[in-house]
């Protein structure tokens, strides 16, 4: 055996703990999943002990079932008005501003990042006071000294309030990943266009926008991908109510499994939200080009 | 004189840092008031106690202790299995280097909820055969205390493992795509050399793969010490609950909330991750797309 060869031997068994982990912890429970949802598995009861074979009656279930419509409603709403729109334009916004010299530059940088670094259960927690009912929360005394009504938050808008938490979470990283983009655009365009005597607003929509959309593409992937993932901190918050109005996928799953019992069920659940995952991740691969 | 877009750009950004900084102003504030209550203000009566109580009479120690033990653990797990997966991924040349790799992107996307019923049964399954195991091994009154350590259902070690497991995806693609950028000459000079496999890792690569071990180390310390859900499954015993959970139930304790002890228990919280934070922000960028250039 050439010294060669045996180097490509030994470097087959140091990924092989990485390999196995991944196949006991990620993929053979996703498989696992596919399988349970073709049975009527159970937390309690008779198919906790014997597990039978129904085909597709889980999925015949979770077609007629209004709660999934609405959770994948809500978490529909929820990747467009944090992901899509919050995150985005803000991100981008603050990405623009401090791409410019301006004072207090690292200041502002620094407190935008902040909360992305939060736990998520800290996330669901500090929002709690700032969205409390009644005259004295923070969110209730501003929209007070706009002259409006103060109102009990959580129960009267909930989508739109884990929306605004999700955001104040994700601006970082839309912001961070637009720097990029944006500094990836050459500076002799920018000039050139100024020569030719562009308005700001002008360069931006007719230069930096189309040049920067690579970018833009790839942050809707990842964001939209992580967002479909969330579960800590709207559970932290709401638990998915009320009446199920925050009851995004990753919540759903978790109550029809954990506290309706129904295993089957709830794989059937997992296995249509693995899918729809996938079909995005192959998307974002190949937009990437990833070179391998 | 005084540019308007240059004001403009100043109150809108200070308009979006006050979303971003006011819930922590609470929070901050609360955990040194006496008389500290759900909504913002100046406290009147400032105090530490918050922070004492944490250790003295909450089992605030416990929990921060078994974060730290798994979190820790998985962390270095993280850093061991993909720094040598990161390194082996990237000098293969093996027909299964391509299908390995966008496995490992396709399971970054991923739902951790979606696996969580699964992974459960799974897991359960396992833990009864390490159970079996323990039993025929040790003496009967030392069976509970080893489940806490290898249990893999409420146990530190099925805690530590999922952890990894969890993280280990973006750690071999910042180790493997930041092995590329090594020259293969060292490796080749130290094989000519006659080094075995573990000198060359000690002796050659771990010090060059220094800045990626540290970049894929923050992120998977960041991750697992932040995540809610693996803990809310997976551990049941008060005495293996961490951060996340005790933080949880204190605030679900609803008629007795101590709005004090809470805040300065999620301040403690969330000060390693925002101080891993701050050490990771550099790096922050490349790992996005595995891939993005610039």
């Amino acid at each position: 055996m050439t010294y060669q060869s045996r180097a490509q031997w030994q470097l087959r068994l140091i990924l092989l703990p990485s390999a196995a982990l991944l196949l006991a912890l990620v993929i053979w429970p996703a498989l696992y999943a596919v399988w349970l949802s073709f049975t009527n598995a159970a937390l309690v009861g008779p198919g906790a002990a014997n597990p039978r074979f129904v085909g597709l009656r889980n999925y015949a279930r979770l077609v007629g079932d209004g709660d999934f419509w609405n959770s994948l409603m809500v978490t529909g709403l929820f990747v467009l008005g944090s992901a899509i729109i919050g995150q985005f334009v803000l991100g981008l916004v603050s990405a623009v501003l401090l791409n410019r010299p301006l004072r207090f530059r690292a200041v502002f940088n620094a407190i935008i990042l902040l909360p992305n670094a939060v736990p998520e259960v800290v996330a669901g927690f500090l929002w709690i006071s700032m969205l409390a009912g009644g005259e004295r929360g923070v969110l209730s005394r501003i929209v007070m000294g706009l002259g409006l009504q103060p109102q009990d938050w959580l129960n009267t808008f909930p989508l739109t309030m884990i929306i605004v938490v999700n955001t104040w979470r994700g601006i970082a990283t839309a912001m961070i990943l637009l720097t990029a983009g944006l500094s990836s655009v050459p500076k002799e365009v920018h000039e050139a266009a100024v020569m030719d005597g562009a308005k700001p607003g002008q360069i931006f929509r007719m230069i930096t926008l189309p040049l920067i959309l690579p970018t833009i593409f790839l942050y809707m992937l990842i964001s939209t991908v992580s967002t479909i993932s969330i579960f800590g901190f709207v559970y932290a918050l709401t638990r998915g109510g009320p009446g199920g109005a925050t009851e995004i996928l990753g919540i759903y799953l978790y109550n029809q499994s954990f506290t309706a019992y129904q295993l089957g069920y709830g794989a059937a659940v997992a296995v249509v939200s693995l899918v729809f995952s996938l079909i995005v991740g192959v998307i974002y691969v190949r937009a990437l080009k990833v070179e391998v | 004189m005084a540019k308007r877009p240059q004001l403009m750009a100043y109150a809108t950004l200070s308009l979006i840092s006050a979303y971003c900084a006011l819930p922590f102003f609470w929070a901050a504030l609360a955990s040194f008031d006496g008389n500290a209550s759900l909504f913002l203000k100046w406290p009147e009566d400032w105090t530490t106690a918050n922070y004492t109580r944490i250790f003295t009479v909450e089992n605030g120690l416990t929990w921060f202790m078994n974060s730290l033990i798994v979190v820790g653990a998985a962390t270095v797990l993280t850093m061991v299995l993909g720094g040598l997966g990161g390194y082996a991924l990237s000098r293969s040349n093996a027909w299964w280097k391509r299908p390995f790799l966008y496995t490992i992107l396709l399971i970054r996307v991923v739902p951790p909820p979606a696996l969580i019923v699964p992974l459960y049964k799974v897991l359960l399954t396992a833990n009864r055969a390490v159970q079996e195991v323990l039993r025929a091994v040790l003496p009967p009154d030392m069976l509970r205390p080893a489940m806490r350590v290898f249990g893999l259902v409420d146990g530190y070690l099925g805690m530590i493992l999922i952890l990894t497991a969890l993280q280990l995806p973006l750690a071999l693609w910042i180790l493997k795509t930041f092995f590329d950028t090594v020259s293969r000459d060292y490796d080749e000079a130290a094989l000519l050399d006659g080094a075995s496999l573990m000198q060359r890792i000690r002796l050659v690569l771990l010090p060059l793969a220094l800045p990626g071990l540290a970049a894929a180390g923050l992120f998977a310390f960041i991750s697992a010490w932040g995540d809610f859900l693996m803990p809310l499954i997976f551990i049941s015993s008060p005495e293996l609950q961490m951060l996340p959970l005790g933080l949880f139930r204190a605030f679900l304790r609803v008629n007795t909330v101590d709005w004090g002890f809470l805040t300065a228990l999620a301040v403690l919280y969330m000060v390693p991750s925002v101080v891993a934070f701050g050490f990771a922000r550099g790096f922050l960028v490349r790992t996005f797309g595995g891939g993005v250039k610039g």
